[in-house]
């Protein structure tokens, strides 16, 4: 009797000290996944505090190795080529979602779905050349368009499939409900079906932006860069991204220095980007109590 | 239920509302980016070589406050420029390596016009090296240099070397060989003028943009090789001057046809004009590597705008011929503060000529 209930303490002893261990295992690798980012930020904020002014601003970058200026053009160019990617990334990608989910429960939706998946996968470099070619040279210009039709490639994929999957768990009993209602189909989709999805969707385009707006390789060769301040869609264009790869490579310390601020500034209005979407999310959810 | 009905009323309230608001939003969008095309200045686009980009961004700062225009350089090397004037997607190109015959029926064919070459600047490739203890002024020869990258010296204390400099205290250690790894001028000039002055170069290796470089690593642009030098010991490699004086890396004096050590400097490049002063070809396609002259340095080179000799948008081309007689007159003064050397006055008429040679839908300019 003593001797089963020793062993039964042993036993759960023994639990404890693996459950001890594993969760410490977990700790630590969460610990280790958020390091990169903690340093991200630390040599980012710090690095790129020193150069962060007003003049960084609105001010346009000086020749090439004079200390000073801004980057106004490519904070700028870098949101213009968000709105041109968004304006096509974002109806494309959701109304494919909408399909794949709602309607495409096919052979072909499967295909969809499938090549979907692999433009998620393709470098955005390929994206790069391949709009250069179809955009850049028919047209014989480098201009912000080709550069967010890059970006809008390169963000479709990602919000294609979060629209899928978010639509997915909304609860079939909504639509039949609706239905039942006498409301149409379309209806049904677009005021109901979308509407309890919103959140996770919006999530999805958020990811699709900042990836987008995070990209340098596809910009290079569509967008070109630009030295001055520049609005027009039909021309070459500045970017944040572009800017900090030239500038950090350069043999000079203040436009090093500058790079850094770039990175920064790019984090910043990214996190704003995410902010925007949560207070808009959040007014539109409410309903819920 | 209750739930869906509060959705319903919410979607019948929102409804106009929302439609009131995506509609202004559209429109805001419209306007914002067609603003750009009414209120556009008139921007001309080129992109190529790193060589002069310190000297082509300044000039282009410049003018824009004196005229408005803005000629948007993009860096991307002189391979890359003429592949855009190929492809006919950038107003203009740059180069430091001429383009080839071939190029330039290429262009002919594709795009319906001439391409004429129009030097701008001159400006020294430099021999940087990395040697701890060893300063500014090292002395190499033509042969010597074609050695060290054909690999067959690899040790700083050859013989070779140390007879060449007698008071230097050379370490025993490996030398370390840095490139270009892109297409570039910078490689051009300098492959150029180790196949003048060996000829085991010009049968291994040759002269070209991108060579097959028998021992070394590659570094992308000027900027790449400069901070492989200056954070290799041992190292050596060739870069465009205003890179080595910006970096405060040393150089090497080199040896030029007459047989005198040179240092690289305005002075000396612009005596490297010398020789082809009186025997310049017509379409201003020249090297002046190992020059004649004995003041001449022998590693120099022209830089060259590629411009279109007919352009279709009239406006663009008034501006392009507007701004090159100004880099030919005031835009000279800039280059000797930025370590490049201004043009000779001979060669500055030539240019002139060349210019006015350019047309707007067949119709002359100037």
């Amino acid at each position: 009797m003593e001797n089963g209930a020793m062993k039964s303490n042993l036993y759960l002893y023994k639990k404890k000290i693996i459950n001890l261990i594993m969760l410490s295992l977990s700790v630590l690798a969460a610990v280790i996944s958020i390091i990169p980012l903690i340093f991200i930020i630390y040599y980012t904020v710090s690095k790129g505090i020193s150069h962060l002014n007003i003049d960084f601003f609105i001010e346009m970058p000086k020749p090439v190795g004079e200390p000073g200026g801004g980057m106004a053009n490519a904070i700028v160019g870098t949101l213009i080529m968000l709105g041109i990617g968004g304006s096509i990334g974002i109806p494309v990608g959701m109304s494919a979602g909408i399909y794949l989910s709602e309607f495409g429960k096919n052979k072909f939706g499967n295909v969809v779905r499938f090549f979907a998946d692999v433009l998620s996968g393709v470098p955005s470099i390929v994206v790069g050349v391949v709009v250069y070619s179809l955009v850049v040279i028919p047209m014989k210009q480098f201009s912000a368009l080709a550069g967010g039709i890059a970006l809008g490639i390169i963000m479709i994929p990602t919000i294609t499939r979060t629209t899928d999957e978010m639509i997915k768990i909304v609860p079939q009993s909504l639509r039949e409900t609706a239905l039942s209602l006498g409301i149409p189909k379309w209806k049904t989709t677009v005021s109901i079906v979308l509407k309890t999805a919103w959140k996770g969707i919006a999530t999805g385009i958020l990811l699709a932006l900042s990836r987008a707006a995070g990209e340098t390789a596809p910009l290079l060769f569509t967008a070109l860069g630009n030295r001055f301040w520049s609005t027009s869609i039909g021309q070459p264009i500045a970017s944040l991204t572009v800017y900090i790869y030239d500038y950090a490579k350069a043999p000079f310390e203040d436009w090093n220095n500058q790079a850094w601020t770039a990175a920064l500034v790019l984090i910043i209005l990214i996190s704003i980007l995410s902010l925007l979407f949560k207070i808009i999310t959040r007014s539109r959810y409410n309903i819920k109590q | 239920m209750l739930i869906v009905d509060k959705y319903l009323r919410t979607i019948k309230n929102n409804t106009q509302e929302n439609m009131l608001n995506k509609k202004s939003i559209l429109i805001l969008l419209f306007i914002f980016f067609t603003s750009g095309y009414s209120f556009a200045q008139l921007q001309l686009n080129g992109a190529g070589a790193t060589f002069p980009a310190v000297i082509y961004t300044k000039w282009f700062d410049e003018y824009k406050k004196l005229t408005g225009v803005q000629f948007n350089y993009q860096v991307i090397g002189s391979g890359g420029g003429i592949r855009q004037v190929l492809e006919g997607t950038v107003d203009f190109g740059a180069t430091d390596g001429p383009m080839s015959d071939k190029q330039l029926l290429e262009v002919k064919d594709k795009r319906g016009t001439e391409v004429l070459h129009i030097p701008t600047v001159i400006g020294a490739v430099v021999i940087s090296y990395n040697i701890p203890g060893v300063g500014k002024g090292l002395k190499l020869t033509g042969q010597v240099l074609a050695d060290i990258f054909l690999g067959k010296i690899y040790y700083w204390n050859d013989i070779e070397i140390q007879k060449i400099n007698p008071g230097i205290n050379l370490p025993a250690s490996a030398i370390l060989v840095a490139h270009r790894s892109d297409g570039s001028g910078t490689t051009y000039i300098f492959t150029d003028y180790l196949s003048k002055v060996s000829k085991e170069w010009q049968i291994k290796v040759g002269t070209g943009k991108a060579v097959n470089w028998p021992v070394g690593l590659g570094g992308k642009g000027n900027d790449g090789v400069a901070g492989f030098i200056k954070q290799t010991e041992g190292s050596i490699g060739y870069i465009e001057l205003a890179f080595a004086v910006h970096n405060n890396i040393n150089y090497a004096f080199m040896k030029n046809k007459n047989g005198y050590f040179i240092e690289p400097s305005f002075k000396s490049v612009t005596a490297a004009t010398g020789e082809i002063l009186n025997n310049m070809p017509a379409d201003l396609r020249v090297s002046i590597t190992d020059a004649d002259g004995k003041d001449s340095y022998p590693i120099s080179g022209f830089t060259w705008l590629l411009v279109y000799k007919n352009m279709k948008n009239e406006e663009k081309a008034n501006a392009l011929v507007d701004f090159l007689y100004w880099a030919m007159d005031k835009g000279q003064s800039y280059t000797t503060d930025l370590y490049y050397s201004p043009l000779p006055n001979k060669i500055i008429k030539m240019c002139r000529n060349k210019i006015n040679t350019i047309t707007a839908n067949g119709k002359k300019i100037k």
